[in-house]
Parts: structure tokens; sequence; C-alpha cells
């Protein structure tokens, strides 16, 4: 009973923060516009407010650089339970192309935190975030708090 | 006492870290530590084909990633000494134009975020919309759009593409101007941006501000007035204002809007048939070009030895602006929330500045300066 009424709660409101770990802000620029009229995605209940702290949501993108690496666990540490990470692009999944020689980056971003889902898309539409968002919000926050209890 | 704000903050959309120096409720300094993204492009391109390296520079920076990859292509041309054939020419300055739409309009919705007017946020992003809608339709992508390849472009463009790019404009336009002249004329907005953040002309040409940030503050650069394709085929006013403050930053942006509008216009009435691609014959040799991207000047310096690339290097606007924000604009600002807003003005792309900063073995970050890397 008690585990309904939180998952109702928690359905219709999804607080989220994006991370940008290090990549070309082409991800957070698509992560931006999700926010325009045209996707409106405030209807859905999802509220971008960019602070750790109350975030249910983390979305990463970039590769993970050399000063995220301790950050990025701070910043998770940093949200209330209970909380995903969603991986947005092909950066926090495999570094893209900035994981080859020469290039200063740790990725992926599941050697440092959960990640509950990845979106590939070097970058992905905004739909595509959003739809992602939606669909394993929910439920993975759900998950989440039962493993926590 | 100092108040940091970041890396990752409501108000800023990419991390960085901002440390005001506070006295009571006044920002009487600022200071910005870099590092947070970078990945060493530079390093990686090196020895790779030019194939792999218009890729990487495309993902220099996201937002206004159209201008480094012509500006590669560009500059790899000029080694090899081919021209562009003139379709190719002309629909290059169009998506670049689309490209200036869409991160004016971006910047300027930052700046409403940080101001808080989510009426002027919301209806900026609309219309933003419309440029994304058109840069999609060109050339399939909305934002790496992998449109240049050195030679020429990768696909050409019809009547198909050419008419709705015109309808989505004109949306654009019937929206522009109330939206602007809420900004321009609304009184509560313009209270709290006119004379806040004010960077002389002087300033501006000492801490090297460049694109609309320095323009607002009179100096008079444009890099796209010593373009061939501009200079040749193409009328535009260059926007220059005075005042220096946030005020005129923002409507700089705003003003280069309908001239890059009319510019696609004139680019696609007067597109000549032709070729879209000559084939090119690799030489080895250095060039250097700068260019006109949203934030000012991008400038590309590559080394070849035929095939590969030897030695690249990038220099961005975002770097300059930034720095002359921290040193020039946020000082004695009244507010913590204004001089956040003033360094949302000075439309700060970190990722873009982040490929010249050098971490040493102490870890201590170093920033090229202008004179070091020419
Ligand atoms: S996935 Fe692609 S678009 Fe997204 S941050 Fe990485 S390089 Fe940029």
């Amino acid at each position: 009973m008690l585990n309904a009424i939180k998952d109702a709660v928690r359905k219709s409101s999804i607080h989220v923060c994006i991370v940008n770990c290090g990549g070309c802000n082409g991800c957070d620029v698509e992560c931006v516009a999700l926010l325009s009229p045209r996707y409106d995605l405030e209807q859905y209940g999802i509220y971008v407010h960019n602070n750790p702290r109350e975030a249910d949501v983390l979305l990463l993108t970039g590769a993970v650089t050399e000063q995220w690496v301790d950050n990025l666990k701070r910043i998770y540490d940093k949200a209330p339970e209970p909380k995903i990470a969603v991986a947005v692009g092909n950066c926090p999944q495999s570094g893209d192309v900035f994981n080859q020689e020469g290039g200063h980056v740790h990725a992926p971003a599941s050697d440092f935190i959960p990640v509950a889902a990845a979106i590939p898309g070097c970058p992905p539409r905004p739909s595509e975030i959003l739809e992602a968002i939606l669909a394993v919000g929910p439920q993975a926050i759900a998950d989440r708090g039962r493993e926590q209890e | 006492m100092i108040v940091p704000i970041g890396p990752i903050h409501p108000a800023l959309k990419e991390p960085i870290r901002l440390k005001l120096q506070t006295e009571g409720e006044k920002v009487v300094k600022a200071e910005i530590e870099y590092g947070y993204v970078h990945r060493g492009i530079e390093k990686i391109i090196e020895g790779k084909t030019w194939q792999k390296g218009i890729y990487l520079s495309e993902r220099v920076c996201g937002i206004c990633s159209y201008e480094h990859t012509q500006t590669f292509a560009e500059t790899i041309e000029q080694i090899s000494d081919v021209d562009v054939p003139l379709r190719a020419q002309f629909l290059r300055v169009i998506t670049n134009e689309l490209d200036r739409i869409q991160s004016h309009l971006l910047g300027n919705s930052t700046f409403f975020k940080s101001m808080d007017h989510e009426t002027l946020f919301m209806r900026v992003l609309e219309l933003r919309e419309y440029a994304m809608d058109s840069i999609e339709l060109l050339t399939g992508n909305r934002v790496n759009m992998g449109w240049n390849v050195v030679g020429g472009v990768r696909m050409d463009a019809d009547e198909r593409h050419f008419k709705p790019i015109l309808e989505n404009l004109e949306k654009i336009e019937e929206g522009f101007e109330r939206t602007r002249a809420l900004f321009a004329e609304g009184p509560a907005l313009a209270l709290r941006c006119k004379g806040i953040g004010y960077m002389s002309k002087k300033e501006a040409i000492k801490g090297r501000a460049v694109g609309p940030i320095g323009r607002a503050s009179g100096v008079k650069e444009d890099y796209r007035n010593g373009h061939y394709t501009y200079d040749d085929h193409f009328d535009f006013k260059v926007i220059r204002r005075t005042e220096g403050d946030n005020y005129a930053r923002t409507l700089t942006r705003f003003d280069e809007i309908p001239e890059s509008i009319s510019l696609v216009r004139q680019a696609i009435e007067n597109i000549p048939d032709g070729e879209i691609r000559t084939p090119v014959d690799l030489k080895s040799g250095y060039a250097m070009r700068k260019n006109e991207a949203p934030r000012g000047e991008v400038t590309y310096m590559i080394e070849t030895n035929g095939s590969l690339i030897k030695n690249i290097s990038i220099r961005t606007p975002s770097i300059a602006n930034m720095d002359s924000c921290a040193k020039y604009m946020i000082r004695d600002v009244p507010t913590v929330a204004d001089a956040v807003a003033t360094y949302a003005t000075s439309d700060p792309c970190v990722a873009c500045a982040e490929r010249v900063a050098i971490t040493n073995e102490a870890g201590k970050t170093s920033i090229k300066k202008w004179d070091e890397v020419r």
C-alpha cells in the first residue's frame, strides 16, 4: 500500500539534473531543447532544475574527463535516494570519438556510478531522450526505492 | 567572502566553477576555474586523416559545431590550393547562418533563464526549434551536422529543401519582433540589465573579446568580412553597439538574427547551378584560417604531410570572452544573481574553450594565451 502511494507520487514528479561530465555539449543542448514548448517536458511531470540535491534522475552526458573521475561519484552521492542515472549519447557509454589514443577520458561512466539506462546517439534526438526518461524513469526509481528499504 | 558556483548549478548549462568574491551583497571580483570538459581533441586529431579530423573537429563544441567543420575544411583546401565550387560555398552560407540563428537564440534563452524570465525563455526556445527544423531538413542532423567535406559539401539541396526553409524563416520572423520588443522595451528586464556588467571598448580589446560580446562594446571585427564568399556575393550589416552592458550584448545577438535571415534568403535566391564537391589532391603544408562562428572568431592552424594531419591548433572565441567576462564584466555587480546573469550574457561555451587547457604534472591547469598559439 505504502509502496503504491510512493510509486504514484514519484511517477508524476520526476526531477532531473543534467550532469555534463565532459562531452561536446551537443547532448546538453538537446536536453535544453526538451524544455522548449515544442516538447514541453513539464507536461509529463518532469522538471529540470539542475540541482543534484533534489534530483531523482541524473542525465549523464559526456565522456568522464579527468576532473570528473572523483566528482561524478560525489555528485551522485549528493542526490537523495531513490535515484537513477541515465546516460545520454554515446559519450558516457563508450567515450565516443574521444576514447582513443591521446584523449583524456575515462569512459564508460558505469565504471563510476550505476547507470540504469542508456540512450545511444551522437546526439540522440530530444524525443528519444524524453521517451527514455518516461519509459525507464518511474519503474527504475521504484525498484531502486525497494532496494533501499 | 567567496561564493563558489558550480560546476553543476541551476543557472549553468555546462560545468564550470565561478568563484565570486563578495562584499555584502555586492560581487567585487570573479574568477573562473576551467578544466571540467578537457578531452584532448587536438592530440587525438594528430596523425589522422582529414576524414577523421573533421569528424572530431565537429565535436569540439556542439552548439557551434558547424563553423568548426567549415574552418577545418577551408584550411585543408587552402593547403591543397583548391577552389570550392560556388554552389557549395552558397550551401555553406545557408547552414552557417541557420546555425548562427539557433546559437544566438539559445544564448539569449540561457540569459533569460538566468534572469528567471520564463516567458521569454520559452518564446525564444520556441523560435529556435524552427531553425533546428531547417537544419535537420537540409543536413539530416540537428546538432552535429556532418555537412562539410574538404572540397565542398556532402549533399545537394533543391527546391524541396529551400521552400520549407523559407517558410520556417518566416515563422521565426513572425515571433521575433514581439519577442525582441518584450525584452528591449519591457521595463522589468531592462532595469535589471542596463548598466550591469559593463565592459568598455578598451577593455574588450584588451581582453580580446570577440563576436557579439566584443561588438556590443564597440569592437568592429566581424570575420565574415574578409571571407571570400561573403565578400563577393553577399550584403550584410555588422551590428555594433556601444553600451557594453548585459542589455547591449543580448540585443546585439537579437539584432544579428534578421541579418542572418536575410543572408539565408540571399543565398537561396541567388544560388548558382553546378557541382557541390570537387576532388581534392591533398598537398602538404601549413595554413591558418579565421572564420566568424556565432560567438566570434574561430581559428584553425593545420600542418599536414600530404594525407595525414601533423599538427593542429584550434582557437575558439569562448576562452577570450569568458576571460574578459571574469576580468571586466563581473566587477562591482550589485548581486550574485546579476553576476550569474552577466556570465550568461557572455554566451559561454565551455566545451569550446577547453581544448587549449594544458594540465601539467602538478595538476595545475594553464590556459594558452593568444600570443602563444599565434
Ligand atoms: S555523444 Fe556526441 S553529441 Fe553527445 S556529448 Fe558526446 S560527442 Fe557530443
